[in-house]
């Protein structure tokens, strides 16, 4: 499965940059945790104690600028991904028993439920609050000859711990919790305490303060106070 | 309820809705498949499908390059979609054992 799993990954990705879309997109999702590996090369890493779900979320900066339109879900119909509409909005999602794909957009203003369409890749989208936080800090990640745009573990992390206090579900919260507190440990142990620090500084206040409130009463708090 | 249950739920109902996905999309492919006879030098094409538990050859006449990828199409999609298929049904057995203990893991 996970073999399978990979391969498919790395075939939607190979597609994706060779249509020339891959560049205006940031991974993020559980499967970003993949790519992290060659980032924590010399560092004990997470990844192996990540649960893994079969979504692998693109996100799309609003700014996004696509000189080809891109039909996404023809792209990979022969693959064997199956378009499904979610709800009543519709929100697309493309389904394969391997992996299932979705593009997400930073939330803007009051928000809407509506889908954002992006016509350019015959696609629409999810908005979701705080994405703009792993817009900030993107870095490339090498994968076979070609990169991928990930968010620094920095903003991935504390992202992480913003939303899983806003989390419906009690075991999506303890997921996305445990794996900030992963990933912040990594980057301590890399050395790079400091960024997690200038991270956290460089983000209102109101944000600073939530996650700080996510991580109270555990001992990895110092990870962010003595950074 | 504890992570790993939670995510393998969260699985189980990504399976069912695939599964659903998948035999629509099966159902809204092309029926049948094409058969090519040829004569005195001319092609002409049969569209053989299952009627019952009959198999049915319709006669199509001369088809155009397009009609006869569309078919073709369809058959390899059929095929793939089939063997996925087949795939989230296993899926869905394995999880819903996985997730039918008591505990909270």
């Amino acid at each position: 499965m996970e073999k399978n799993q990979y391969k498919l990954c790395l075939e939607v990705l190979r597609r994706f940059n060779k249509a020339g879309i891959l560049d205006g997109m940031i991974l993020i999702g559980s499967w970003l945790l993949y790519f992290y590996k060659d980032y924590f090369k010399k560092t004990p890493y997470i990844d192996i104690a990540t649960l893994r779900t079969r979504d692998i979320d693109f996100l799309v900066p609003l700014s996004i600028k696509i000189k080809k339109t891109i039909d996404v879900p023809e792209l990979l119909k022969d693959l064997g991904f199956v378009t499904d509409f979610k709800g009543s909005k519709g929100y697309i999602k493309l389904d394969h028993p391997d992996l299932i794909l979705e593009f997400l957009v930073p939330e803007k203003g009051r928000g809407s439920d509506e889908p954002y369409k992006l016509p350019q890749l015959g696609m629409n989208a999810v908005s979701l609050r705080f994405l703009s936080f792993l817009i900030d800090n993107v870095i490339r990640v090498k994968v076979e000859d070609f990169y991928i745009n990930v968010p620094h573990p920095a903003n991935f992390a504390l992202h992480k711990l913003i939303i899983f206090q806003r989390r419906a579900r009690e075991y999506k919260a303890l997921k996305d919790k445990s794996t900030a507190i992963e990933i912040l440990k990594a980057l301590s142990n890399k050395g790079e305490g400091r960024i997690i620090k200038k991270t956290l500084d460089s983000i209102s206040e109101k944000w600073r303060k939530k996650i700080i409130k996510g991580l109270e009463g555990e001992e990895e708090i110092k990870l962010l106070l003595d950074s | 309820m504890g992570v790993i249950k939670g995510v393998l739920k969260e699985e189980l109902e990504n399976s069912l809705r695939m599964k659903r996905e998948y035999e629509k999309a099966l159902k809204e492919l092309l029926k049948g498949c094409l058969a090519q006879k040829e004569i005195r030098g001319h092609k002409y094409y049969y569209l053989v499908k299952r009627v019952g538990k009959k198999v049915k050859y319709v006669y199509k006449g001369k088809l155009s390059k397009e009609e006869i990828n569309k078919h073709n199409e369809a058959k390899v999609l059929r095929a793939k979609y089939r063997k996925l298929l087949s795939r989230v049904k296993k899926q869905i057995r394995f999880l819903r054992g996985a997730i039918r203990g008591k505990e909270s893991i």
